[in-house]
This record gives structure tokens, sequence and C-alpha cells, in this order.
């Protein structure tokens, strides 16, 4: 979308939207699709195509239009729909074998090293593979305790945020990190003891 | 060493993940716009017409449904207001009516 163009008037989109307009329906599209993206590119499951995943969350917003109340504004709700599409994908997928020195890249074993066994920050060259290495840590989480550290520690929302994204209570939200942290922990000291030995 | 302690290394590695910035284009791709409103709309209207034509096809069983049930069954139904006709009011079997007929005998 240029920067010059108008702001859009969402209320007026969506009606002719509800009244078939196929144009209308084009600039609601255009208009969401980076709102859209960013969602799916932060969770997106292994082997799923980020254009048909996005392609997915806006039929779900087509073909639920007319439950849309206006009780939240129209983008928080796309975005709950987006989510919750992601959540579902990323439960549909098998989990991934156990974590292993093996499967990381010379950059991402050097990072985890370095991280582990120094207390130093991860160099700024090595951001990429630290981005790498988290999500393949993540990977070893159920999906929604995924979703939830993905949210919390890297998107850094808040557990209200969260609650308004997915539409899990706070309490939930908790339970989830917590447990989440906990494997995680657990992981860390795995690999310490792996790279002790 | 606790997972929200700045020194431990998931935390530190989470620092630096923030840090990526994803360069790539928001924009939706194109055609993507166009292609995706057809789809919900023909998706739409296929859903319309298939109610539609299932409701009609419906009604259609259900109405030759009736027509044979009644055309089968005529004779049964007619045969079967003939014998109450014919019989009386009262039945043997039954103590008060056998009190009735002799009453009315």
């Amino acid at each position: 979308m240029p920067d010059d163009a108008p702001p859009l008037d969402l209320a007026g989109c969506l009606a002719r939207v509800r009244q078939r307009d196929q144009a209308a329906a084009r600039e609601l599209v255009e208009h969401l699709h980076p709102l859209v993206i960013r969602i799916v590119r932060s969770h997106l499951p292994r082997r799923v195509a980020e254009e048909d995943l996005t392609q997915e969350i806006f039929l779900k917003m087509f073909t639920r239009l007319e439950q849309y109340q206006g009780a939240v504004p129209f983008p928080h709700w796309v975005s709950r729909i987006a989510v919750t599409t992601c959540i579902d994908h990323l439960r549909a997928q098998k989990r991934r074998p156990e974590f292993r020195w093996a499967d990381l890249s010379e950059t991402e074993a050097e990072v985890l090293d370095n991280v582990i066994t120094n207390e130093n920050d991860v160099p700024a060259n090595d951001a990429m593979a630290a981005h790498e290495l988290v999500h393949k840590l993540l990977d070893q989480l159920k999906p929604d305790d995924q979703l939830v550290i993905r949210l919390l520690d890297l998107q850094q929302k808040s557990i209200a945020e969260i609650a308004q994204l997915t539409g899990w209570n706070q309490s939930l939200i908790k339970v989830r990190a917590f447990r989440a942290r906990r494997k995680l922990q657990k992981l860390f000291q795995e690999l310490q003891k792996k790279e002790r030995s | 060493m606790n997972l929200k302690d700045p020194k431990h290394p998931w935390t530190r590695l989470t620092a630096a993940a923030r840090t990526v910035v994803d360069d790539r284009d928001p924009a939706a791709p194109y055609g993507f716009a166009t292609r995706l409103s057809a789809i919900a709309f023909t998706q739409e209207r296929t859903m319309t017409s298939l109610l539609e034509r299932f409701a009609l096809r419906a009604v259609g069983v259900a109405c030759l449904l009736t027509m044979t049930t009644i055309a089968t069954n005529y004779s049964v139904v007619t045969n079967l207001f003939a014998e109450r006709e014919e019989t009386p009011l009262t039945t043997t079997d039954d103590p008060v009516g056998e009190i009735v007929d002799v009453a009315s005998s």
C-alpha cells in the first residue's frame, strides 16, 4: 500500500463488502494484509506456505463477517482469527523429534555454545542465528505453549494482550507460560550437561 | 538460574532474536486480493445455491414419499374404516361392553 494513499474508511468498506462489492473486498484485503502476514510470519508452522495460510485466514474473515458486531476494532477481530488459525495449524503438525546439537548449523551451534558457557550477550552479527535457534528450541514445546512464549518473550506482549488475541483467560496463559518455561529450563540443563560431557 | 534472569541463555538468545528485522514486504502479492475476493464471493454463492438446491430436493422427496405412502396404504386405511363401521361399538371381550349390550337388548 503506498504511503500517500488516503486512509481506508473501514466501516464504509465493511458495509460495501456486506453488499458483495468485490472492489471493497479487494481494498479490505490489501489494507489488512500487512497485519495478517506479520502474525502468520511469526507463528508459521513448518511445511505450511505463508500465502496459503494467509488466504485461509482471509476466507475465514469473509465467511464470518456477518458475525462481526463491532464490539472490538475490526483489525483486532481479524488478528484473533489469524492467531487461532495459526494455532490450529501448529496443533495439526507433528512434534519435532528431540533437539540435537547435530541438527544445528555451525553458527547456531557456536551461538548456543557461547550462551551456555559464558554470560556475554549474543553479538549483533549472530542475531539471525540466535533467531533461528530460538525457533528451533520453541519447536520442542507444545503448540499452545509455543505461541504463548513467542508472544511473551519475542513480541513482548502483556498477558492481557495475549488474552485478547487468543481468547484464552489470563490464568490459563500464565499456566502455559510457566509450563513452557519449565520445559525450556529443563532443555537448557540437558544441553549444558551434554556440553560438559 | 531463572528463565527471566537477564543472564539466562534463553533471555540473551531472545534479546538477540528480537533485533532481527523482518525486511520482507508486508504488502499483498500482485493479484492476491483480486483472487481472494473472487474466491470468497464464489464460495459464498455456491454454499447458498447448494442449500437452495438441497432444500428444494428435500421438499420434492417429501412430497413423493407422502404420495407413495397414501397410494400404497389407501386400501388398508379404507378397509380399516369399513371394518370399524361393521363392528359394534362394544365388544364381548369388554365386561362393561357386555353389560351395556345386555342393557340395550
